[in-house]
């Protein structure tokens, strides 16, 4: 018995320096009742039950357009396309996010790095032209503001606000089934949301489901 | 020393007098911030003047040095120059609430920038730059920069300033995602350049075998990088927060890697013109709490940099 809180204090010394130490709800306490930022992964955990399945993916499902029909939408400008299909993120200067879906050939993957990547070439030319973000760690908040939904002012402030494109990146991330192995010339197709600042920016695919053509 | 507040306060008062005899039928602006030493909060104070002016105003500039009660003597002074609004980067989260809502009780409405309070409904507006978003960015380029893998060193700001918890966990947010990146020291150096230069050299005593140090701004960035230098250990890869010129020449000579802009002066801008919004009609026509985006910069656009604001 000793040996084990003494294991755990050195544990949670161990864990001090980049973690922080979370009140945990007490019995019977509702998640609503922890105010402040010790309740946040809770109200947070919360949200994501009753929105993520329930209205999430159906709105990412509903509004997805084919990689070239949003290509052409944006050709036309990025505000353009952005108030037609898109939705704004909270404050200045944030970005358009869209929902997006489509297939095509990887044509270079990185499976080693924690933020695991594939380029995908989806109009044929042999080049990639998109990127997906396969996980563990999931860049940016673009599943968080694509929905209309979720609104900055709706929450305590930026810390609680952050902790939900935290969440919705690792739900997302956790219900992806990347296969083992080589992806380079699979096949794949995607639903997922992009963020840009520019017409010509870069797309970086933040992915809800994956499949790999055998 | 009384002989001193005496002066101190005379002086205020003739500024006061000054300004307000000058003052067209617009009235005069307060625009209160901490010490114009760091050449961020004097970025806010002239991007806020020079859009006052250009909006007829008189503009009443003040430094409380991050001092809650020097501001709420400073809030005094505003109140009792009869001042139309007050642009304020405030002193603290808690202690600022109470200043805010006296200028408030006394018809006078105030316009935060830069820094949260911890109440809504006291002030106007309070537009803050998306720290969190910023520092994600800033960890997300230093983890690339790290190759995900090293020991590594942070420096963290004042902890008064709400930015400073915001940002250090804006870092570890991205960074505890990488288990192979270990944090070997953690320290403040509240937002201090000469500070961050001591706290780095004793941190490089004891942990040589740093590979990178993450900082909460660019100040302490700078101190760091100036103790590497002197150790020999420009390997070491430094990143910043705030885009401040300094950096920014940094980074253009290849010595500290990253940093990231919050774009100050156009957020004091935005600040003076939703007072002028509201002294006007009564109403911004925006929600109190506003975020504004950071950008990363680093070698590929740090020469578009000018105080703290990014050309086309």
């Amino acid at each position: 018995m000793k040996s084990v809180s003494v294991m755990l204090g050195l544990v949670a010394a161990l864990a001090l320096p980049g973690c922080k130490i979370v009140k945990t709800a007490e019995e019977g306490e509702t998640a609503a009742a922890v105010a402040g930022e010790a309740g946040d992964d809770a109200r947070i955990a919360a949200l994501l039950d009753k929105t993520y399945d329930a209205e999430l993916l159906p709105l990412i499902a509903a509004k997805a357009l084919p990689v070239a029909d949003l290509r052409t939408a944006l050709a036309a400008g990025l505000e353009a396309a952005g108030a037609a299909h898109g939705n704004k993120g909270s404050g200045e200067g944030a970005a358009w996010n869209f929902a997006v879906k489509g297939e095509g050939k990887v044509v270079e993957a990185n499976l080693t790095s924690r933020a695991r990547k594939a380029m995908l070439d989806t109009d044929g030319d042999g080049a990639a032209d998109l990127t997906l973000q396969l996980g563990p760690v999931i860049k940016g908040s673009s599943l968080r503001d694509v929905a209309p939904f979720y609104r900055f002012g709706d929450f305590r402030d930026q810390i609680e606000f952050a902790k939900l494109a935290r969440a919705l990146n690792d739900r997302a991330s956790a219900g992806l089934q990347v296969p083992e192995g080589e992806l380079t010339g699979k096949t794949v197709s995607f639903l997922g949301t992009v963020d840009l600042k520019a017409s010509g920016d870069p797309w970086l695919v933040t992915v809800v489901t994956l499949s790999v053509a055998p | 020393m009384l002989n001193r507040r005496t002066f101190i306060a005379t002086g205020t008062l003739a500024l006061v007098v000054a300004s307000m005899a000058k003052a067209q039928e617009k009235g005069t602006i307060a625009i209160i911030t901490p010490s114009h030493d760091n050449p961020f909060f004097k970025a806010e104070a002239d991007g806020a003047a020079a859009k006052a002016k250009e909006l007829g105003f008189e503009v009443m500039v003040l430094v409380h040095d991050d001092d809650a009660n020097k501001q709420n003597e400073l809030f005094d002074s505003a109140i009792a120059a009869g001042v139309k609004a007050i642009i304020l980067d405030n002193a603290g989260a808690d202690a600022s609430v109470a200043a805010v809502q006296k200028a408030k009780d006394a018809g006078i409405p105030s316009f935060l920038i830069d820094r949260e309070i911890t109440a809504t409904g006291v002030a106007v507006s309070q537009i803050v730059s998306n720290n969190y978003q910023g520092a994600q960015l800033g960890a997300e380029e230093f983890v690339k920069l790290m190759g995900e893998a090293g020991d590594y060193a942070e420096l963290i700001g004042k902890e008064s300033d709400t930015n400073a918890g915001i940002r250090s966990k804006g870092y570890h947010d991205v960074i505890d995602q990488y288990p192979d990146l270990k944090m070997v020291a953690s320290q403040t150096a509240n937002w201090s350049q000469t500070e961050a230069y001591s706290v780095m050299e004793s941190m490089l005593q004891a942990n040589p075998g740093i590979k990178g140090v993450i900082s909460g701004n660019d100040t302490m960035a700078m101190g760091a990088w100036a103790a590497l230098e002197a150790a020999g250990r420009t390997d070491v890869i430094v990143v910043g927060f705030d885009g401040s010129n300094d950096v920014r020449d940094s980074i253009l000579k290849g010595g500290i890697k990253a940093t990231v802009l919050q774009p100050a002066y156009a957020q004091a801008q935005m600040a003076v013109e939703q007072a002028d919004k509201f002294i006007a009609g009564g109403s911004t026509g925006v929600e109190e709490k506003q975020l504004m985006d950071c950008v990363l910069i680093n070698a590929d656009n740090a020469a578009k940099l000018e105080t703290f604001a990014l050309s086309a």
